[in-house]
């Protein structure tokens, strides 16, 4: 065993204390942010994966299968890498010199990724409610847009609440993905307390701490709100 | 070879027995019999160690359950049991489910292992289903094919938890001719059953339970005839209908 | 497409080194996944209690995070400077295996009590029917869901990159720094990634149609 003198002061010594608390913020607002995005599109690409009409089914699976089939890593290097390029020489330039950049693309990547994951979930919510809802709506006279809108989606998010609870807890965990772009998250601060003391074992045991603090908080959270949107009659829990 | 002495169980607040006192002999038949819920089947699984008891104590062969030193599963060799639901292992062909034990615990070759299971599927009645998976057989043949895997391992004594109540009626009688055809070659047999026709035919001891104690016990004819207590008049009255 | 064709044998040997590593990943977190399934449903607390403890710790963890604690925590063990496959190698057994685990954990809880009871009372032991009962069932039954989990897994090794390892996407960027053809490298590796994932997760929805249809297991 090589002589390793633990240091854990670096937690909480400054500035590598703060370092640790700025990526925790950091962290938080790219789950957060990236989640925004992942409901919206992953409820739009899970409604269109129910639809009758089969080329917008079509569609939604395209995305889906794409999103899902590769690993997050490579397409949040390929938004950052590539993405810039795809815009034409003009729009590249300005991009690039966006500050921060790198911040926003992150958001932007694991927003869309989780989304075909969400996409998933919510497929499985409006399978799981019966066809007699579709009929005793659509025979209301509402449209297919509103039943949509007004009652299936309301309903089918209500029954995936667990699983969106595991997603949520996935995205601030893929967040930390973000620091290979240099996003000053979490992990990446800790990478960088080890780079200036060398002692990465005590950051990243701490960064870990910081994860498992989120993630209670997170399900506390979406209990919260599981038990606030309940459907009464249903075994839920 | 069993005495089972004063053995009283609960599961948490709840008595599932209690005071149950019994001795089987070698080469003896006997039947249990009781509503359910009455601990019949707690019984037998606390025989063979599957269940544990808090008060009394159970010896088989002169090796008692108790005794923290007492090897379960050398135990469990000398006692057979068959299910209700039979629980044959389904990711296996009939032959491997009767020769698994046999290579696995007593180190048989895989020769000696088959030619064994051969024979017995042959006393069940069925040789030629050795290499058919259980999802192909029905229910009785099923039954028959627990039998045989339990006698796979040369036991003392054959236990039964109601062997034929999840059979449709047409094959109940193909596995009690079985489990007649054991009594009469000597086996001795712990019979879980409402089959009271069997009982009638092979029981050398009827013993009635309810609610975790043995309301009455008696000899074949005798115990059909005169039921001594309220309660077995009651619920011999139900089932033989 | 230039770019991608005149490094293709470095970017593949990247492809193969991920390939190798999820090898070592998938046999090592399926073996532990299977013992962590058992330690997950045993009636023994000081086996319940560890196991579940350790479950529910890595679960809450990136992965990312965890390879970079065993890159700063193994050399300290070892007492040497560490390979990077070989430490991710290490993080990732550690790390899948709580997810077959929490996969195999739901195979043996939909086999039936007294399966395991007709198991025992024919005198086979605890380690006898869990090889032979209880892991080849619950295998048989979770095969979808062991499957889709070894495809993310697959995924999972293009994280080894932040500890340097000479895998495809190290390699992509590496290429990328010298060529700067960024849309065809990284499309590239997009999309052999793709292919590999969509097969399984093709495959995995054939066995999950012939396990619905067959219901026998």
């Amino acid at each position: 065993m090589l002589a390793y003198k633990f240091d854990w002061g670096v937690l909480w010594r400054q500035p590598y204390g703060e370092w640790l608390l700025q990526g925790l913020w950091l962290t938080i607002q790219l789950g957060a942010l990236a989640w925004v995005i992942a409901l919206s599109l992953g409820i739009l690409f899970g409604t269109l994966r129910s639809v009758r009409f089969w080329p917008l089914r079509i569609l939604g699976a395209l995305y889906v299968e794409i999103f899902r089939n590769i690993p997050f890593l490579v397409q949040l290097f390929f938004w950052f890498y590539a993405g810039p390029m795809l815009l034409g020489k003009t729009l590249q330039f300005k991009i690039n010199q966006i500050s921060g950049l790198n911040y926003y693309i992150a958001i932007f990547g694991l927003g869309l990724y989780t989304a075909s994951r969400v996409a998933e979930h919510v497929r499985a919510g409006f399978a799981s409610i019966g066809h007699g809802q579709y009929d005793a709506v659509l025979s209301t006279g509402m449209t297919r847009l509103q039943m949509y809108w007004y009652v299936m989606i309301p309903h089918a998010l209500r029954l995936i609440i667990p699983p969106l609870t595991t997603e949520f807890l996935t995205i601030f965990k893929n967040s930390a993905v973000a620091m290979t772009i240099g996003v000053a998250e979490t992990t990446f601060m800790s990478y960088k307390i080890d780079e200036q003391t060398f002692h990465g074992l005590e950051a990243t045991t701490g960064a870990m701490a910081i994860y498992l603090a989120l993630g209670m908080t997170v399900v506390k959270l979406m209990d919260l709100i599981e038990t606030r949107f309940r459907i009464p009659g249903l075994m839920s829990r | 070879m069993i005495e089972i002495k004063n053995v009283s169980k609960w599961f948490g607040e709840f008595q599932v027995l209690a005071d149950v006192n019994e001795v089987v002999q070698r080469g003896q038949k006997v039947v249990i019999c009781g509503p359910s819920g009455s601990g019949k089947s707690t019984l037998l699984r606390c025989i063979n160690g599957l269940e544990p008891y808090q008060k009394g104590e159970i010896i088989v062969d002169g090796v008692s359950l108790s005794d923290p030193k007492t090897n379960l599963y050398k135990l469990r060799e000398k006692l057979g049991m068959v299910f209700q639901r039979f629980e044959l292992y389904p990711h296996m062909t009939v032959l491997r489910n009767i020769t698994l034990a046999p290579m696995k615990v007593r180190k048989k070759s895989r020769q000696e292992a088959e030619k064994k299971a051969m024979e017995l599927l042959d006393r069940v009645g069925i040789p030629d289903k050795a290499g058919a998976y259980p999802a192909n057989l029905s229910g009785g043949q099923q039954q028959r094919v627990a039998i045989a895997r339990a006698l796979a391992m040369e036991p003392a004594c054959m236990m039964f938890d109601e062997p034929t109540s999840a059979l449709d009626p047409e094959m109940i009688q193909e596995v009690l001719e079985v489990m007649i055809g054991l009594a009469k070659e000597g086996m001795t047999m712990l019979v879980v059953t409402h089959e009271m026709g069997f009982a009638r035919e092979v029981a050398d001891e009827i013993i009635f339970m309810d609610a975790g104690r043995i309301v009455e016990r008696g000899r074949g004819d005798e115990f059909f005839k005169n039921p001594k207590s309220q309660r077995t008049k009651d619920f011999m009255g139900q089932i033989l209908k | 497409m230039d770019a991608v064709l005149k490094n293709l044998p470095y970017l593949l040997g990247g492809f193969l080194t991920n390939l190798q590593l999820a090898a070592f990943a998938l046999a090592g977190g399926i073996f532990l996944g299977a013992l962590v399934g058992l330690g997950r449903i045993s009636k023994r607390p000081w086996v319940y209690y560890p196991v579940t403890l350790y479950v529910n710790f890595l679960r809450n963890i990136p992965l990312i995070l965890v390879i970079f604690w065993f890159f700063f925590v193994m050399p300290i063990l070892v007492g040497k400077t560490m390979d990077p496959f070989v430490s991710a190698a290490v993080s990732f057994v550690v790390f899948e295996a709580t997810y077959f685990g929490e996969i195999f954990r739901a195979g043996f809880q939909s086999i039936s009590k007294d399966l395991v009871s007709a198991a025992y009372s024919t005198g086979l032991t605890y380690r006898q029917t869990a090889a032979y009962i209880l892991v080849p069932i619950a295998v048989k039954r979770m095969l979808p869901s062991l499957i889709t989990q070894s495809i993310i897994t697959f995924q999972d090794t293009s994280l080894a990159y932040v500890i340097g390892l000479q895998e495809m996407v190290r390699r992509t960027t590496i290429v990328d720094g010298l060529e700067v053809r960024s849309v065809q490298l990284y499309t590239f590796v997009a999309i052999l990634f793709f292919v590999i994932c969509f097969v399984g997760s093709r495959i995995s929805l054939h066995y999950e149609e012939k396990s619905r249809k067959a219901k026998v297991l």
